[in-house]
């Protein structure tokens, strides 16, 4: 079975072997691999268009899953899109309202995931941020994120700063 | 074409200066010859049925900041010259409140009533009372105008209605406040904080004394209003935007959307009906994001895809631009002659 997959992978050394590495173990053969070095998307990833045969079409779902194990995040097969990917910006007490409870409170709703999260925090008594990627692979699970959200922002006392495409 | 103009600070004086400055060029390019012949601010009025030399009142008000110390001028008052000195058309610029829309409010009602047509940048009627006014303005068989009101320079109303009307604009976003935008600007270039930033703006005339207005959102939402309203056909009025302002962002969290890519914009958003007013993270490469005191504004279009403007939203000479622009549409239409 020919797949072809768009995967973006961290602007770092050593990401593209990783990429690669889960589908020869998996039995599959790479047909090609177009590394668009020079175009980062976004969020300032690396777009990678493979190419790959495989064998046994039930190893797609594990190899996807090894992938994005890696941070290694699968945006489409087959000009499939695969999730989407949101990213937002938390405001305020963010680690002392419990950041463990915001993150569960969003992982719980079936189909969102927090992906990724980095956290600025200048000073222990003033204010943090968080950006959060959150990724949703069920579309209609959007809503139901966007509005824990809001949710959380007011019980929290936080400032919710969605990206301008929701 | 006769006018009353009532309001006479910075965009009212900035009308005269465009008018001087303009005058021949608008009679060899359109045989169009503006004569002002009533100006009134809070103080009076200053009459003159045969057109008022306006040179003369700038050079007195730029002096004393009141039109009752022109030669001539009584204490008349605008509605009293509204509706009392013989004009085709009124420019209505005195200051926007949304809370109670007045005293524009009543000065473009009482205008519409006698029969004028009415131009306006003033931002708190249209915000609070466009069904009325619209209504009023169609019994009464006149034309209302108020390109100037929401994105200043920016031609925005027209060419949504006019240039791209075999378009259906299913949604309209962009900045549409300078101040705020500066303000985001300068903390993303150079680290500062909130309130450092405000002060620096407030120093250089770029902020109001009291900015509340602005950087609460306030002045995003109204005009998010005008042009739902006037692009989309709704009915919508200030109540109806969610609103969030700019207080609240910190140094610290333009630094870390920088890191992946995005800048923090305070934009206006008009999509599914629902309108908002909200910081958002816009991937640096975006067209909305512009900076400075720029302002922006992008139309999603069942045609065209998205279009995308941008210009300067306010400023006393910017601003005129597309109150002459309504002006002479209302002439060139064969109205007011
Ligand atoms: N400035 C901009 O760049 C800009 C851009 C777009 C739209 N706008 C809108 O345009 C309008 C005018 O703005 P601006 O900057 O010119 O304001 P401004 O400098 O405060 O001038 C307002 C003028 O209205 C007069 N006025 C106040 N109350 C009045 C009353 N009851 N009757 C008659 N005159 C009255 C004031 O007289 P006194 O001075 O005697 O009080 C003053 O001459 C506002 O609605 C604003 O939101 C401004």
């Amino acid at each position: 079975m020919r797949i072809e997959l768009d995967v973006e992978l961290k602007d770092k050394p050593g990401q593209l072997v990783k990429a690669l590495e889960p589908i020869s173990r998996l039995g599959g053969n790479l047909i090609s691999v177009i590394h668009l070095r020079e175009t980062l998307t976004k969020r300032g990833r690396v777009p990678v268009h493979i190419i790959v045969s495989l064998e046994n079409p039930e190893t797609l779902e594990t190899l996807l899953t090894e992938l994005e194990a890696n941070d290694i995040w699968v945006a489409k097969v087959d000009e499939v899109r695969r999730k989407k990917r949101f990213t937002i910006l938390l405001i305020g007490h963010v680690v002392d309202t419990d950041i463990r409870d915001t993150i569960d409170r969003l992982n719980n709703i079936s189909g969102v995931l927090v992906a990724d999260m980095s956290l600025s925090m200048p000073h222990p008594e003033k204010e943090t941020s968080a950006l959060m990627d959150l990724e949703i692979s069920n579309p209609d699970k959007l809503g139901a994120a966007l509005d824990e959200l809001d949710l959380i922002a007011r019980e929290k006392k936080l400032t919710l700063v969605k990206s301008l495409e929701i | 074409m006769r006018i009353n103009l009532v309001g006479f600070g910075v965009i009212g004086k900035g009308f005269a200066k465009t008018l001087i400055m303009k005058r021949d060029w608008l009679k060899a390019r359109y045989g169009f010859e503006p004569s002002v012949v009533s100006i009134s601010d809070i103080t009076g009025t200053l009459v003159n049925p045969d057109g008022i030399d306006l040179s003369a009142t700038l050079e007195t008000v730029n002096r004393t900041g009141r039109i009752i110390d022109c030669p001539g001028a009584t204490v008349m008052q605008s509605l009293d010259a509204i509706r009392g000195v013989d004009a085709e058309l009124m420019v209505e610029v005195t200051p926007t409140n949304v809370k109670t829309g007045e005293p524009g409010l009543s000065h473009m009602l009482a205008a519409m009533d006698v029969g004028k047509h009415v131009v306006t940048s003033n931002k708190g009627p249209l915000a609070l009372a466009y069904k009325k006014l619209r209504a009023t303005a169609e019994k009464k068989g006149v034309q209302f105008k108020f390109e100037s009101s929401a994105g200043g320079a920016m031609p925005l109303i027209n060419l949504a209605n006019e240039v791209l009307s075999g378009d259906e604009i299913i949604s309209i976003k962009g900045i549409l406040n300078g101040t705020t935008n500066f303000i985001l600007t300068k903390m993303t270039k150079e680290g500062t904080d909130f309130e450092t930033t405000l002060k620096e703006a407030q120093e250089l005339g770029i902020a109001e004394t009291d900015p509340s207005y602005d950087i609460s959102g306030s002045d995003t939402a109204s005009k998010l209003v005008i042009l739902t309203n006037a692009i989309l056909g709704r009915e919508a009025t200030y109540s109806d935007v969610s609103v969030q302002g700019i207080t609240k962002i910190t140094p610290e969290a333009i630094a870390l959307a920088k890191e992946e890519g995005f800048v923090i914009k305070l934009i206006g958003e008009v999509e599914d009906g629902s309108l908002s007013v909200a910081p958002k993270l816009v991937p640096e490469n975006h067209p909305l994001n512009v900076d400075g005191t720029l302002n922006v504004a992008s139309f999603t279009t069942d045609l065209a895809g998205d279009v995308t403007i941008v210009g300067r939203g306010a400023g006393a000479i910017e601003t005129n631009s597309a109150i002459l622009s309504d002006i002479l549409s209302i002439y060139r239409s064969g109205a007011g002659r």
